[in-house]
């Protein structure tokens, strides 16, 4: 305030443009005090495994199984990066949310597994895999005719397919994108890949699911 | 990308649109072409069905993650104080062997390691004797490494040497 009455004093100008910073100060106050809020929010729910495994467990372990195909295996790699979470918490920088930052620890534990070679060794031995009848029974029936719900079970299944058929670059990539909601710029962080390489694995594997799905996308 | 509702969307600008990476050229023409607008849709419905498939069947699934995960930390707060009580533990062990040892040996005189009880003479001559034996049985032919010594020999000449 000091220094408004200081503009005041000196011109006119001066001080609309002293207030007019003040005003922005006013209003980026509450921003950075909700940014702050949300910050210790994300601290308090790393700080507690409970709540960290019951609100990330599930997105969690649906990403690593569409992406590795191998439900047992991202039962292992979902523990694992919670653990990881938890006992790196205080390397969470908060900029990025925290979905982001869990799934960026679950591509680094997935990619552990698949250069220890434990992945294919317990592939070839259980090949346990993914039921997609099983998951594509799963979707909600509220208000949807028996007719249209069929229609969805088999959209379902044929989109799982397709993803089946993709590399796990692209099927990794495709699942950041559209599953887990993340732009390309925090898809080409997390991987370490250039901006354009996820957009050309991104192009891959929407023509392949453009190809199986059929005319209607 | 085309002009509005001429013709449609290239593929590559469709799939920009999907990305969320579309032209304004291309939002424009979604804006006035039913049928690329109908396909965008289409494809979200399709994705949308998939995620909610996916996470409905993930959350299905048995939890067994979360005992785990507690018995871990507990683990590791649990080893860190077994450590503790590992290394006092040893510790003390180790200054009431010294005590004790520094106790017993003479003043003056440092403790000497206790050797072994050596082998008799004949004990050493019997055994080469057996070495020599089971040498002679695997390979009778080749002359053994411990001849050149004369061991056997001259301990027997020994013995008779003792005996007269």
């Amino acid at each position: 305030m000091g220094n408004l009455r200081q503009a005041l004093f000196l011109g006119h100008g001066m001080a609309t443009a002293t207030l007019g910073s003040l005003r922005i100060a006013c209003e980026r106050r509450p921003r950075i005090e909700s940014a702050m809020a949300e910050r210790a929010g994300v601290i308090s729910e790393l700080d507690d495994i409970n709540e960290l495994v019951r609100l990330h467990q599930a997105r969690i372990r649906r990403f690593v199984t569409c992406s590795t195909g191998d439900p047992d295996l991202a039962d292992t790699i979902t523990q694992d990066t919670l653990l990881r979470a938890f006992k790196g918490r205080e390397s969470f920088r908060g900029d990025c949310s925290l979905s982001t930052w869990l799934t960026g620890i679950a591509i680094n534990v997935t990619r552990d597994h698949l250069r220890s070679g434990r992945f294919k060794f317990w592939k070839q031995l259980k090949a346990t895999a993914v039921d997609v009848h099983e998951m594509a029974s799963f979707l909600p029936s509220e208000g949807v005719s028996a007719e249209r719900r069929v229609l969805a079970k088999e959209r379902v299944k044929e989109l799982y397919a397709v993803l089946e058929t993709l590399s796990y670059n692209q099927r990794t990539i495709f699942l950041m994108k559209f599953s887990e909601e993340m732009s390309v710029d925090e898809i080409s962080e997390i991987l370490g890949m250039g901006v354009n390489t996820v957009r050309t694995h991104l192009h891959r594997a929407l023509k392949a699911v453009r190809s199986k799905l059929g005319a209607t996308i | 990308m085309t002009p509005a509702s001429s013709t449609h969307l290239s593929e590559e600008a469709f799939d920009d649109v999907l990305i969320g990476l579309g032209s304004p050229e291309s939002e424009t023409h979604l804006a006035v072409c039913q049928d690329c607008w109908r396909r965008v849709n289409a494809f979200r419905s399709d994705v949308a069905l998939f995620n909610s498939a996916s996470m409905a069947w993930t959350e299905s699934q048995p939890v067994l993650l979360k005992p785990s995960v507690r018995k871990t930390i507990h683990r590791t707060r649990l080893a860190f104080v077994s450590w503790a009580a590992t290394a006092a533990f040893l510790a003390v062990m180790a200054v009431s062997v010294w005590h004790h040892h520094g106790a017993a040996a003479p003043p003056g005189q440092a403790t000497a390691p206790v050797s072994q009880p050596s082998d008799t003479e004949a004990q050493i001559a019997q055994d080469n004797q057996l070495l020599q034996a089971v040498n002679a049985a695997i390979s009778p032919d080749e002359e053994s490494p411990i001849d050149e010594y004369k061991l056997v020999q001259a301990r027997h000449s020994h013995m008779k040497t003792d005996h007269k």
